[in-house]
């Protein structure tokens, strides 16, 4: 029990009659990387908008080192150390990329409202802005401005703006949504990286299926609100509702895809 | 642009063998430093050159305000006014997305409330005056805090149309009212000596130069601040500024209330050069004239506003006074054009032109060009 970091209880959101998250308990262990797949509409996204406290549940409950944060509001949780990043590409287009990273390091630290300092003069949060952006492998860019990006850098800039605060669990929707298939690897190793080598927990939803078999230690099925299965990644290719359900349907032999990966 | 100036500025060299400190300052600052001193010798250099002096003429026993230095005087205590007006709804609109259309009432409410305050209270017309001043400063920033808070249910577009709709409520009502003396305007003519124009002039420019160099510091100090990081990064993406744990709210509050008692005190520098407090302060044509300058100077730069004021309102000077007259004949029709007539047409065009061949605002412009020619000197350097 004590090793659950992350843990939703029949959480529930409604959107009018829609029923987009349906009673749903979900538990995220720490220092895992917990997928979380469905086909289009399943209410992956809107789950981690209850989680990250964008949107609020219509029922039910959130629990955060167990803590009930179902009432915070969303911007308090970023410094209970909870990181989100959105499906579609979510910076600070026209400040550097380095503003856009030490901008989110400020946000936890004493410095976030100070209004008579200088920004230049906290190295610290500058320091560690080009720590997280050697992370990621954005440093030799810094100066330039976000907007200028290729779009697969942009997706590894969001990844440097979540982990500047040093948060403690990764909300990641779809990092790898746009992306040319030849740049997904390298973001999909820096996430492993992320998550293995630099002890955070991970919880991402991706339609990539090769990519979520072969990194995830979790695997979360969900359809229509509500979740269809969990287990390690050859329980959930072997699963026969989720092989009716979903991968069957969407992504052909779910085997092959695994054999790809092993 | 700042910040990437800024960074550049703490390159490892810096750290290891700082430069003197004053000459980081020089380095930093010669160029205000010299607007300032021609600022604050301006009135004199006109003096000398046109021989009428800056104290104005002495007729009889009494001075009054005529010549060329005195002229000058009133339009650049014009100009700072506008330049505070500006410079505020840049702070707001520039650095933090927050579009207003109704930020004259802050203006208006600056002329509005010292007029009010010297003119009805019967007390010493120095404590009258610092009173008001007082009161401007206390009901700027709490009706921006007001006005702030509301832009928690309001964005964007509706907050806007909501702040028109309270100016123009006040316009209106400052227009009828018998307090404020209606649409004759409330004429202010109980000041204290040492800032009345028609008196001391000379004064009066220096205290709207000490508010106009005051003002451009705190917005400086204000954007440059963690904080005024802040206020860009709602700027560029409000919710993204939300999901990494700030509290926009407050930081928009701050922005707010501040350009909101800048605009006041503008407003009260206004009123004492007009002597009088007119329903126009209030009236949409400051709000969009603060924008539009806004616009041609360079949204959300510091310099853009100062730039875009001073060449817009010498320029309107310029046309309106002078006598050139363009004729064309087409044979079939006639198209006469007269500057000092068709003034405004004059303006509109310059500001079309502009904002085609500057889209990013003069400054604006000037700072993306600058940092693209360093950034090809920087790759040049690199590959020799
Ligand atoms: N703000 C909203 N208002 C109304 N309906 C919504 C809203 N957000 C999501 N929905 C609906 O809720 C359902 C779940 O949507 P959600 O975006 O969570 O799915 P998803 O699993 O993330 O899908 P995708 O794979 O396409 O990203 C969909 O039917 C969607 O139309
Ligand atoms: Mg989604």
């Amino acid at each position: 029990m004590t090793d659950i970091i992350l843990q939703s209880h029949s959480l529930r959101k409604e959107f009018g009659a829609l029923v987009a998250v349906d009673d749903v308990d979900m538990s995220i262990r720490q220092n895992t990387l917990h997928s979380i797949i469905g086909p289009n509409g399943a209410g992956k996204t809107t789950f981690f908008n209850l989680l990250s406290g964008k949107y609020k549940p219509t029922g039910g409950r959130v629990m955060f080192k167990g803590q009930d944060i179902t009432d915070m509001p969303f911007h308090r949780r970023a410094h209970m150390g909870i990181g989100r990043s959105f499906q579609i590409t979510n910076i600070f287009p026209n400040l550097t990329i380095l503003e856009n990273v030490r901008l989110a390091a400020q946000a936890v630290s004493p410095q976030a409202f100070n209004f008579w300092g200088t920004v230049v003069h906290h190295k610290d949060l500058i320091d560690r802005a080009m720590h997280v952006l050697d992370i990621v492998g954005l440093a030799g860019d810094s100066l330039r401005l976000a907007s200028v990006l290729p779009h697969g850098d942009k997706r590894k800039l969001e990844l440097a703006i979540l982990l500047a605060p040093d948060p403690d669990v990764l909300l990641l929707d779809e990092p790898t949504a746009g992306m040319a298939s030849e740049q997904v690897p390298e973001i999909i190793g820096t996430i492993d990286n992320i998550s293995k080598a630099h002890d955070k927990t991970v919880v991402m939803v991706e339609h990539n299926m090769s990519v979520v078999m072969g990194i995830s230690d979790v695997i979360t099925v969900m359809d229509q609100g509500r979740l269809l299965a969990e287990g390690t990644p050859s329980e959930i290719a072997n699963n026969k509702t989720v092989q009716d359900v979903y991968l069957g349907r969407l992504y052909g032999d779910a085997d092959e895809l695994i054999g790809k990966d092993a | 642009m700042d910040n990437v100036q800024d960074v550049f500025q703490e390159t490892p060299q810096d750290v290891f063998r700082p430069p003197p400190m004053w000459r980081v300052f020089l380095r930093e600052h010669w160029l205000h430093l010299l607007i300032v001193a021609v600022l604050i010798v301006l009135p004199h250099a006109i003096g000398w050159i046109t021989g009428d002096s800056p104290f104005g003429r002495v007729r009889g026993s009494r001075v009054i305000m005529a010549g060329e230095s005195t002229y000058w005087q009133a339009i650049f205590i014009e100009m700072f006014s506008l330049a505070v007006l500006v410079m505020s709804y840049n702070l707001m609109f520039g650095f933090t997305g927050v579009i207003s259309f109704g930020h004259a009432l802050f203006f208006g409410i600056g002329g509005y409330a010292v007029g009010i305050v010297v003119q009805y209270w019967d007390v010493d017309p120095n404590l009258a005056f610092i009173a008001g001043v007082l009161l401007v400063i206390f009901i700027t920033s709490i009706l921006g805090l007001l006005i702030g808070l509301l832009s928690l249910r309001l964005r964007g577009i509706y907050f806007a149309i909501f702040t028109l709709a309270i100016a123009e409520m006040a316009w209106l009502y400052a227009g009828s009212w018998r307090l404020t003396r209606g649409e004759d305007g409330l004429t202010i003519n109980r000041l204290p000596e040492w800032i009345d124009p028609e008196r001391s002039r000379l004064m009066v420019y220096y205290i709207g130069l000490a508010l106009f160099v005051t003002a451009f510091l705190v917005i400086r100090r204000l954007v440059r601040s963690p904080a005024g990081a802040v206020f860009q990064a709602i700027r560029e993406n409000e919710d993204r500024a939300k999901a990494i744990g700030y509290n926009t709210l407050r930081y928009k509050l701050l922005s707010i209330v501040v350009a909101s008692v800048l605009a006041g005190l503008a407003g009260i520098l206004m009123g004492i050069l007009n002597k009088s407090a007119r329903p126009e302060l209030l009236g949409v044509t400051y709000t969009v004239d603060a924008l539009l300058i806004t616009i041609i100077g360079g949204v959300g730069t510091l310099a853009g506003p100062v730039v875009g004021t001073a060449g817009l309102h010498l320029l309107e000077l310029w046309v309106r006074d002078s006598s050139i007259i363009l004729s064309l004949n087409l044979g079939l029709f006639e198209f006469t054009l007269n500057f000092s007539q068709d003034w405004i047409l004059i303006i509109g065009v310059v500001f079309v032109v502009v904002v085609l061949v500057f889209p990013y605002g003069l400054v604006g412009t000037w700072y993306r060009l600058r940092a693209r020619v360093g950034d090809w000197w920087e790759r040049r350097r690199a590959t020799t």
